[in-house]
C-alpha cells in the first residue's frame, strides 16, 4: 500500500511540475522557476549527505560563486560560452578548496568548516567590491538570448534538474556512489578494505560542488542580479532545512522541501512583516515536529532501511557520545562494495 | 613601522582576540560536553550587546546593563535548552538546526527592537581615555578586555582541573553515559553549562559594544570567528580556544592593516593549514 502512495506521489509531483506552468500566469511560472533553482541546491546539499553521510551547511558558497563568476564575466561582456567555462573553473576551485580543507572530517565538524568556508566566501563577496560590486552587487545580468521567456526558461531549469537527479541516481548505482555510501557508513571499514576515505570525500565533495555551481547559475540568470545575500548563511541553512523537509537521501525530496519553503514564504510574506522571525521558527517546528520529513512519510518503506536511520549518519566528530555510530551497524552497501572491491 | 605603532597594533588584536575568547570558550564548553554546534550564539551575543546599550542609555548605570545583558542572554539560553533543544537531544543534525531557528529567530527580533542602525555602547569614564607607557598610548578599554578575558580564561581552567563541577564536566566530554550511570544528573549540568555559555555570550557582546558596533549581521561576523577559533584551537577545549583567539586576534589585526580587501583570507588561511595539518586542531583531543 505504501509503496503506491509513494509512485503515485512521484508521479503527481512531476505531473504537477510538467503541465500546471503550462497553462499559469506569468507569475506562478515564476514561483514555479524559483522552486526548482532553489530545489537544485538542495539537491547538491541531499547528495552529499545522501551518499557520503557529509551536511554540508556551506553550499551557498559553492553556488554564489559560481554566480559571481557568470555576472562578472557577464559585466566584462564575455560570450556564453566562456561565461561557462569561467563557472565551472571557479566552482571546481572553490569545491577543491572546500574539500581539501573538510576531507578529513566528518559529522559536526565537517559542518562548522562547510559554515566557515562558506561565510568567508560571503565576506569576500562583501570586500572584493572591484569584481563583485560590493554590498550594492550587479545587476543586469540577462540570461542567454534563448533563455529569455519566462516560460523557456523555466522548462529549462526544469530539464536541467531533471538531467541532474537521473546522473545522480546513476552515480549512486555506480561503484563510485558504492564507495560514497561505504564512506557514510564506516570510514574504518573502507579504510582497512584499502579506500582512501579523505579521496573520496573530496571526489564527493566536487561532485555536489558542480551541481550547487549548476544551481548558482541558473539562479543569477533567474534574478538577474548578484549580491552577497546569494552566499549568505541563511541560503546554506535553507538548504539544509529544505532537505530535512523533504526527507534526507530521497531524490525527489528536495523539490517537496523547497516547494513547501517557496510557497510559505510567498504566502505567509505578504501578510507578516517579520518572516525571518516566522521562518526561524518554522525551522524549529519542522526540525521538531517532523524530523522524518514529508518523504519520510511518504516513501518509508519503499525500500527496506538497509543502514542505519540518517541522523546516526552524521557520524562521529571527535570523542565518545551516547548516540549509536553507524560503524557498529551491518550495511548491505558495504559488503557490496566489499565484494565488488575483491572482485577487482 | 615604528616599534609604538606595532606596539599598538599588537594590543588591538589582542583585544578582539579576548573578544573572541569569550565568545568562544563557551562555544567550545557547550560543544565539547553536549556536542551541539550552538550556531545561536552569535545571536546571543548581539542580544547581549543590544540589550546592555538600551539599558544604559534608559538608566545611565554601565553596571545595570550589564548585568541585565548577562541575565537576559542567559534566560534566552535556558528557555531554548529547556524548551527547544531537549526534545532533539543525541541528534546531532537536528540540534543544530534548532540552533540555527533560534538564531534567525533572535536576529530579526533583535532588528525588530533595537532597529537596524550601528549602535554603541557609551562605556564608563573609568574605562575611557588612554594609558600611557613610556613613548605608546594605549587605550585604557582595550587593555580592560584583554585583563577581563584572562581572568575568565584562568577562572574556567581552575574551576575545570580544581572542582566538582569541573570534573564531571571532564569526565561529561569523555563519556556522557558513564558519568550518568555513576548517579550525576548530566542533563542538569547540560542545562547549566548551556545557560553559562549564552550568558559568556552575552558578556562577549557587552564588551564588545564598546569597541564595535552592534547591527544586524554582527552576529553571523562574530560567528566565523568564534568558529575558526575553535576549528584552529581544537573543539572542546578551553587552552585551544585562548591560544586560536591570540592567533585570530593578531592575525586579523594585521591583516586589515597589510591587506584590507583580502582581510578574510587571514580567517581561512590559518584554517585551512591548520586542518590539513592537525585535523583535530592545535590543542585538539584525538577522537
Amino acid at each position: 500500500m505504501r509503496r503506491y502512495v509513494g509512485i503515485a506521489s512521484t508521479l503527481l509531483i512531476v505531473a504537477t511540475l510538467v503541465v500546471v506552468p503550462a497553462w499559469s500566469q506569468r507569475y506562478i511560472v515564476s514561483l514555479f522557476t524559483l522552486t526548482i533553482v532553489t530545489a537544485l541546491l538542495a539537491v547538491s546539499v541531499n547528495m552529499l549527505a545522501g551518499e557520503a553521510g557529509l551536511v554540508s551547511m556551506g553550499h551557498a558558497g559553492i553556488s554564489g560563486s559560481a554566480a559571481y563568476a557568470v555576472a562578472w564575466a557577464v559585466r566584462e561582456q564575455m560570450g556564453l560560452t566562456s561565461q561557462l567555462a569561467l563557472a565551472l573553473a571557479v566552482t571546481l576551485l572553490v569545491s577543491l578548496l572546500y574539500g581539501l580543507t573538510a576531507m578529513r572530517t566528518s559529522g559536526l565538524v565537517f559542518l562548522m568548516i562547510t559554515l566557515a568556508l562558506a561565510m568567508v566566501v560571503y565576506g569576500l563577496a562583501f570586500k572584493w567590491s572591484k569584481v563583485t560590486g560590493g554590498q550594492s552587487g550587479l545587476t543586469g545580468i540577462r540570461p542567454p538570448d534563448q533563455l529569455r521567456d519566462p516560460w523557456v526558461f523555466y522548462y529549462f531549469c526544469l530539464a536541467v534538474l531533471g538531467v541532474v537527479l537521473l546522473l545522480l541516481a546513476v552515480l549512486s548505482r555506480s561503484p563510485l556512489g558504492l564507495m560514497f555510501r561505504g564512506v557514510r557508513d564506516s570510514e574504518s571499514r573502507m579504510s582497512s578494505l584499502g579506500y582512501t576515505v579523505a579521496g573520496a570525500k573530496l571526489v564527493a565533495m566536487m561532485l555536489s560542488g558542480l551541481v550547487a555551481g549548476v544551481a548558482g547559475v541558473l539562479s543569477v540568470w533567474n534574478t538577474q542580479f548578484m549580491s552577497p545575500s546569494a552566499a549568505a548563511f541563511e541560503v546554506s541553512a535553507m538548504a539544509v532545512i529544505i532537505i530535512i523537509i523533504g526527507g534526507v537521501g530521497a531524490s525527489l525530496g528536495p523539490v517537496i522541501g523547497a516547494a513547501l519553503v517557496v510557497g510559505i514564504e510567498h504566502w505567509l510574506s505578504s501578510y507578516v512583516e517579520r518572516w525571518p522571525t516566522l521562518l526561524g521558527l518554522l525551522f524549529i517546528a519542522v526540525v521538531i515536529l517532523m524530523p522524518r520529513g514529508v518523504a519520510g512519510v511518504l516513501w518509508d518503506d519503499r525500500s527496506p532501511r538497509r543502514t542505519a536511520p540518517w541522523w546516526t549518519l552524521l557520524g562521529r566528530s571527535a570523542g565518545a557520545g551516547p548516540v549509536e555510530h553507524p560503524q557498529d551497524l551491518p550495511s548491505a552497501d558495504l559488503a557490496e562494495a566489499r565484494g565488488r572491491h575483491q572482485e577487482g | 613601522m615604528s616599534p609604538e605603532y606595532l606596539s599598538i597594533q599588537v594590543l588591538n588584536g589582542l583585544s578582539f582576540g579576548a573578544l573572541l575568547f569569550l565568545l568562544a570558550s563557551g562555544f567550545t564548553l557547550i560543544f565539547g560536553l553536549m556536542r551541539i554546534v550552538n550556531l545561536a550564539h552569535g545571536a546571543f551575543y548581539l542580544l547581549g550587546g543590544q540589550v546592555a546599550i538600551t539599558v544604559t542609555a534608559a538608566t545611565g548605570s554601565y553596571l545595570l546593563g550589564l548585568l541585565t545583558a548577562v541575565v537576559a542572554t542567559a534566560a534566552v539560553g535556558l528557555a531554548s535548552e529547556r524548551v527547544l533543544l531537549r526534545p532533539v537531544r543525541n541528534n546531532e543534525l537536528l540540534e543544530v538546526l534548532v540552533t540555527v531557528g533560534l538564531a534567525f529567530v533572535i536576529a530579526d527580533l533583535c532588528l525588530w527592537a533595537f532597529g537596524g542602525n550601528p549602535r554603541s555602547l557609551k562605556v564608563p569614564e573609568a574605562l575611557t581615555g588612554s594609558l600611557t607607557v613610556g613613548s605608546v598610548t594605549f587605550p585604557r578599554y582595550r587593555l580592560a578586555l584583554v585583563v577581563l578575558a584572562a581572568a575568565v580564561a584562568v577562572g574556567l581552567m581552575l574551576v575545570q582541573s580544581r572542582t566538582r563541577i569541573g570534573t564531571v564536566i571532564r569526565a561529561g566530554v569523555d563519556d556522557r553515559e558513564m558519568v550518568s550511570s555513576l548517579g550525576i544528573n548530566i542533563e542538569r549540568v547540560f542545562t547549566m553549562l548551556f545557560v553559562f555559555g549564552a550568558g559568556l555570550a552575552g558578556l562577549a557582546g557587552v564588551a564588545a559594544a564598546g569597541i564595535l558596533t552592534m547591527r544586524p549581521g554582527a552576529d553571523t561576523d562574530i560567528l566565523l570567528f568564534a568558529l575558526v577559533v575553535v576549528i584552529i584551537g581544537g573543539l572542546g577545549s578551553i587552552e585551544g580556544a585562548a591560544l586560536g583567539s591570540v592567533l585570530i586576534g593578531l592575525l586579523d589585526a594585521f591583516s586589515r592593516l597589510w591587506l584590507p580587501e583580502f582581510s578574510y583570507f587571514a580567517v581561512f588561511a590559518p584554517m585551512a593549514l591548520v586542518l590539513v595539518l592537525r585535523p583535530r586542531g592545535l590543542l585538539g583531543k584525538a577522537a
